[in-house]
């Protein structure tokens, strides 16, 4: 499903580099971009630099050097315009439990500028991530992760950034779940959202990612679309990138 | 944007399970407050009432005012009742004669030292330590609470200005916190109708001052607690600094305070002015007796007369001499216990809880001066007494013998008590109550906005990830 899309980048990282004060170096001269209608997956272990990525894209982390720019807007020096055009949904979806599912989402998309929502739109999008309508009005104390992370995606679709940052959003959903998640990211994705998503599961990246990237050490040491994958064993390539046997950016 | 996270906060807080269990205990404690006050009030109404009809009582059948040594009393108040200051601790009566010293005495801890070892349930007391430790208790980890929970990331993921989310928080903590005073503080005043107590215009205004003073304190609260829930990574850190915070703005700097100011500043005891006072008192009554000793009466007029006239000039220099003595001791002490005071009040006024209670108190008219004001309107009373004494019968009573020449036949009648004129303490009025209590609550806003300002400088550096 690989586009010639000839568009702006949405998401851009430009020789992107992170130092922590105690001289760890967290990312190294990444560069990629995410164009719209793009997903692009950066596959890596622990402390590889994925999460550092979204972070400085969300100016949570400001780069040591190098921009990180969404919808041209560099992060870091205008960093409340830049997140205007960004969703973000995290590992752990964390809403604040004695909320209900419609009172998060109703605080998390007027946070994100969105005004004028109502509450039937709220409970179409919830309907549309799964979540039951039984559970609409439940307080999130008593909701599982993948309950909770079908709200954050709800308020990640209703912001309707042209941007979205998915830090290992799959980590730990039941197959069922993971599904349902994918088919959600494709349908993002078919309405021309940039997706910027970080994982460990190297099958569903390789079944709903445009372009892949293993990062190792805060480099980023492959970068391979859906078209160069075919054919190849991904997780082969990904363990050998991990251990070293293979350290140049395809 | 701000009001959006304010709503949040609000909502957030008045949702938690603790926040009901915190309206409950607040709700109690203030009703208790305002039941007991109003209770007590009414009681000490009864009994000043009481006491002052058996004053006029015990001055029936005497018929020379010169005889009349009667009692003035520090009349009970409302607002003394709610914030009780020192006016439990102080003499609320008085032993007045036309001429003499004044010693308060009959503490209401005095009478009743039960109450002294547990003190009452009032306003001072509940804002102090309940309600600061409440505050602490729902936004000591309202920063790094929300970044362990992890919506801090989600939360700033969103164009949120760091200045709005703080400012925010503190608005909607201030605005959710207040809510379970409030109410309380309504159904409080409700409580002082049904018991049918009836308060001035002005004391609904002093009462409202003191909710305003206690909210202000609390605020102080809230706006630390976010500044270290800013400083420190975890909550569980800033819980355990903030209780020890509290511990030394509540009770450690308060008492250290006077505790200093007694070390470097030495003022004689009262017992020793007192002794030293009644040693020049028995040798001023030595020359007296000495003096009458010496009367020789002029023989072509009243003897009587003459006795009385004398009398009453060897008391009034008598009078001149202990009061110029005893001014001179009592302001020489004054002196020193006020640069003692004005030393341990600088001090105390380190602590944000003693800025509330001295505000409050000074507001409810219970502070420090109580005792020096109730003093010195019963010293102008004296005169008064004393004025009224000599137009009524010639000469004052105290300080000595008295002669009074009753011819067979023509007795006197007896004084009529209601002329007496009658002991009315005036309080302070209220604009120079609030020019007294304006540097405490200056120093109350002073202290929000310096914890404030911390808040905002320490989440600009907060790592949010």
């Amino acid at each position: 499903m690989e586009t010639m899309n000839k568009t702006a980048p949405i998401l851009e990282a430009v020789n992107l580099s992170k130092k922590y004060e105690d001289g760890m170096l967290a990312l190294n001269n990444v560069s990629f971009e995410v164009k719209p209608g793009e997903i692009f997956s950066m596959l890596g272990g622990n402390g590889a630099g994925k999460t550092t990525t979204i972070n400085i894209f969300l100016n949570l982390l400001e780069p040591t050097s190098g921009e990180a720019k969404i919808n041209g807007i560099v992060t870091h020096e205008s960093p409340l315009e830049a997140k205007k055009n960004v969703a973000f949904l995290s590992e752990n979806v964390m809403l604040y439990p004695e909320f209900t599912a419609l009172q998060n989402i109703d605080f998390f998309v007027k946070l994100g500028g969105k005004l004028n929502y109502t509450k039937s739109d709220y409970q179409k999008v919830l309907k549309r991530v799964g979540l039951q309508t039984e559970a609409h009005e439940k307080k999130l104390k008593g909701f599982s992760k993948g309950m909770r992370q079908k709200c954050g995606i709800a308020i990640a679709i209703l912001k309707d950034a042209p941007a979205i940052l998915l830090d290992e959003p799959t980590s730990g959903l039941d197959p069922k779940a993971g599904h349902e998640f994918v088919k959600l990211l494709a349908d993002l994705r078919d309405e021309g959202k940039a997706i910027l998503m970080s994982t460990h599961d190297i099958f569903r990246a390789k079944e709903i990612s445009d372009y892949v990237g293993i990062m190792n050490k805060g480099s980023l040491v492959m970068k391979k679309s859906r078209a160069e994958l075919q054919g190849e064993n991904l997780e082969q390539l990904y363990v050998q990138f991990m251990a070293g046997y293979m350290d140049t950016v395809a | 944007m701000l009001k959006l996270l304010i709503e949040k906060e609000l909502k957030e807080i008045i949702g938690s399970p603790k926040f009901i269990m915190m309206f409950a205990i607040s709700s109690i404690l203030i009703l208790l407050t305002f039941y007991v006050g109003g209770i007590n009030y009414k009681k000490n109404i009864a009994q000043h009432e009481a006491a002052k009809l058996e004053n006029l009582r015990s001055m029936e059948g005497i018929k020379d005012w010169r005889l009349i040594e009667h009692n003035i009393y520090l009349p009970p108040s409302i607002l003394a009742s709610l914030v009780n200051g020192i006016s439990n601790d102080i003499g609320r009566n008085v032993d007045m004669y036309g001429r003499g010293e004044i010693r308060p005495h009959g503490s209401v801890y005095n009478e009743n030292p039960v109450y002294a070892a547990f003190r009452f349930l009032d306003l001072t007391f509940l804002f102090q330590i309940v309600l600061s430790l409440f505050s602490i208790l729902f936004t000591y980890n309202a920063v790094n609470g929300e970044k362990e929970s992890g919506t801090l990331r989600l939360v700033f993921s969103n164009s949120i200005p760091r200045g709005k989310y703080i400012l925010g928080k503190i608005l909607g903590s201030y605005a959710a916190l207040s809510i379970p005073l409030i109410i309380p503080f309504l159904l409080g005043c409700l409580v002082l109708s049904v018991l049918g107590i009836q308060l001035k215009g002005s004391e609904w205004f002093r009462l409202a001052l003191i909710i305003n003073a206690g909210i202000l304190f609390m605020g102080v609260f809230i706006t630390l607690s976010v500044f270290i829930s800013s400083v420190s990574r975890r909550s569980a850190n800033s819980f355990l600094l903030l209780l020890v915070i509290w511990i030394f703005v509540i009770l450690v700097i308060p008492r250290a305070a006077v505790l200093i100011s007694g070390r470097f500043i030495d003022v004689p005891p009262i017992d020793e002015l007192n002794n030293k006072k009644n040693a020049y008192n028995r040798e001023l009554a030595e020359t007296v007796l000495n003096k009458l000793k010496t009367f020789k009466a002029d023989g072509n007029e009243d003897l009587f007369a003459q006795f009385e006239k004398y009398m009453e000039e060897v008391n009034d220099d008598k009078d001149e001499k202990m009061n110029s003595f005893g001014s001179k001791l009592d302001e020489e002490r004054k002196n020193r216990q006020n640069v003692q005071s004005d030393l341990s009040l600088t001090l105390a006024r380190i602590s944000p809880a003693a800025q509330f209670s001295l505000a409050s108190s000074i507001i409810a008219g219970t502070s420090l001066t109580l005792s020096q004001e109730f003093l010195s309107q019963a010293k102008n009373y004296q005169n008064v007494f004393k004025t009224f004494q000599q137009e009524k019968s010639g000469g004052s009573s105290g300080g000595g013998m008295k002669m009074i020449m009753v011819n067979e036949g023509d007795e006197p009648p007896d004084i009529d008590p209601t002329e007496l004129p009658e002991f009315v303490y005036k309080e302070a009025n209220l604009d120079s109550i609030i020019v007294a209590s304006l540097g405490d609550f200056g120093l109350l806003i002073i202290y929000t906005f310096i914890f404030f300002a911390g808040a905002y400088m320490a989440f600009r550096r907060f790592d949010l990830r």
